[in-house]
């Protein structure tokens, strides 16, 4: 064996590099998400007025995680970020009762369009820690996910502003890359 | 290598050209900083860098001590002056000098340790509010709310308190209440000044926010300024406004200023960049931080609201 064989397996692979949306309604939580997830201070997160980006290297992959605002108002923009995107993460408020409707309205949307085709869908139930909260087994019925047949899905009990069940959701983002 | 140099100098060379320049001028470096530094930042900040480098046991226990009264807020009032009054005769004997001769000395220093530990005092206050929640069953958050509505909207009535208008001065959906977060009732008091105590300018702005083009949320993006105003005024960076700016004891008022103006140099900021639609508001912001920063880094910056009005 060669010096260049042994030096070219000890460089260690590239990442992979990935592109993660996460969408949601405003106030549910997806800032939180994000910056949980780059561990950085969630204590004085503000509406999102357009976009966060951050960068996370994780598991041997470096994740670039798009967070789009989730007002009525940006909505008509998430179309822009659709391409290439590796993973879906939508990000519901579980004790957001009024809104399911509406948040459920906005994923099949999501799921309906040709750019987002076969793209892996992980589903947050977040806020678990407020007392009125559908589990995550309750919001994946009323939101109807088992019947989504096209592609893999996952949903994912999480409390973001105590940084619980983020991980776990991340770990399913990578494993489904893997399978592909 | 650069922090090691910087080490050796503090330690070393500093004292020794400190006691040179003592011997020489007869003038403690507090004195020579009161006499020789111009008014307003660039002296207080001076004061503030040469008491924290201090060794003297007595003046690194005086500071905690004033640090503890201003972290607990109780700089204010007739506790105030008497404590300006002892702080100052602790370092006039600590260094040995004569408040008959050096009076100027004494007012000078007075004003400087009045403006370090009301800053210090105002951070404190300043994350009291943003630590409270907005709550909807308490009445006077309530009332806040309302009268920011009719400071900006003052021909329209809201039609209930949950209504789609919050989003005709910018919220995010039908209540408000979810929009403050982590800004707390700072976000909306700081709303509340800027739309009461700049009336005209800030329908102005709010004009601007409803542009077709160049339109953004007004609310919304306040609350993102809130932020930035909060984080500028924690590191520090907000004590040239404040030391230039502020005639007495530095209270909430001032940061409410502070942030009235970032808000009215935002929007101009904002038209002038003629952006495509909302998503460029990280970036924008980004480039506006960095300028007020750059501004912020000269001791003689002072900022005011020019109130000027143009058509876009």
């Amino acid at each position: 064996m060669g010096l260049l064989s042994i030096l070219r397996k000890l460089r260690p692979a590239p990442e992979k590099e990935l592109r993660l949306l996460l969408l949601g309604l405003d106030n549910a939580g997806k800032t939180t998400i994000l910056k949980s997830l780059a561990s950085e201070d969630i204590t004085h997160i503000t509406p999102t007025a357009g976009f966060n980006i951050k960068s996370v290297i994780t598991d041997g992959f470096k994740l670039n995680v798009w967070d789009i605002g989730g007002q009525r108002k940006i909505r008509p923009y998430w179309k822009n970020y659709f391409e290439n995107t590796d993973v879906l993460i939508y990000v519901v408020d579980s004790a957001d009762k009024k809104r399911l409707e509406e948040t459920g309205i906005e994923l099949y949307e999501l799921l309906s369009d040709d750019k987002l085709q076969d793209v892996p869908v992980l589903v947050y139930a977040n806020k678990q820690d407020l007392p009125e909260s559908l589990t995550a087994a309750e919001l994946a019925q009323t939101l109807g996910l088992p019947t989504i047949k096209d592609r893999a899905w996952q949903i994912q009990a999480c409390t973001a502003s105590e940084g619980i069940g983020v991980k776990e959701g991340m770990e399913w983002v990578c494993k489904s890359i893997k399978k592909k | 290598m650069t922090f090691s140099l910087w080490w050796l100098f503090t330690l070393y060379l500093r004292p020794i050209i400190k006691w040179f320049l003592r011997k020489t001028t007869g003038l403690c470096e507090l004195q020579r900083i009161c006499y020789g530094e111009v008014n307003g930042a660039p002296r207080i900040r001076a004061v503030e860098r040469s008491l924290a480098l201090s060794k003297s046991q007595q003046i690194k226990q005086l500071l905690q001590h004033l640090n503890d009264i201003s972290d607990n807020r109780r700089f204010a009032g007739t506790n105030e002056r008497e404590v300006v009054r002892g702080a100052v005769s602790t370092v006039l004997l600590v260094k040995k000098v004569n408040p008959h001769v050096h009076f100027q000395f004494v007012r000078s220093l007075g004003i400087c340790i009045e403006q370090i530990w009301g800053y210090r005092q105002l951070i404190a206050e300043v994350e009291a509010l943003r630590t409270t929640k907005f709550d909807s069953d308490c009445f006077e958050h309530e009332r806040k709310l309302y009268d920011l509505w009719d400071n900006l909207m003052p021909d329209e009535g809201l039609e209930g308190r949950v209504t789609k208008q919050w989003q005709d001065i910018g919220f995010q959906g039908d209540d408000p209440k979810t929009d403050f977060r982590g800004m707390g009732m700072l976000g909306l008091e700081n709303l509340l000044f800027f739309s009461s105590e700049y009336q005209a300018p800030a329908r102005h702005v709010l004009s601007h926010s409803h542009h077709p083009v160049y339109g953004y949320c007004f609310a919304i993006v306040g609350i993102n300024l809130t932020s930035l105003a909060w984080q500028m005024l924690r590191d520090g960076s907000a004590k040239t406004y404040v030391y230039n700016t502020s005639k007495s004891l530095p209270s909430v008022r001032l940061f409410h200023q502070f942030y009235s103006y970032l808000f009215y140099e935002f929007d101009r900021f904002w038209v002038e960049c003629k952006p495509r639609d909302i998503m460029e508001f990280s970036s924008i912001k980004d480039r506006f931080e960095s300028n007020i920063r750059t501004s912020l880094q000269d001791g003689n910056t002072t900022f005011r609201i020019g109130v000027s009005v143009d058509n876009i």
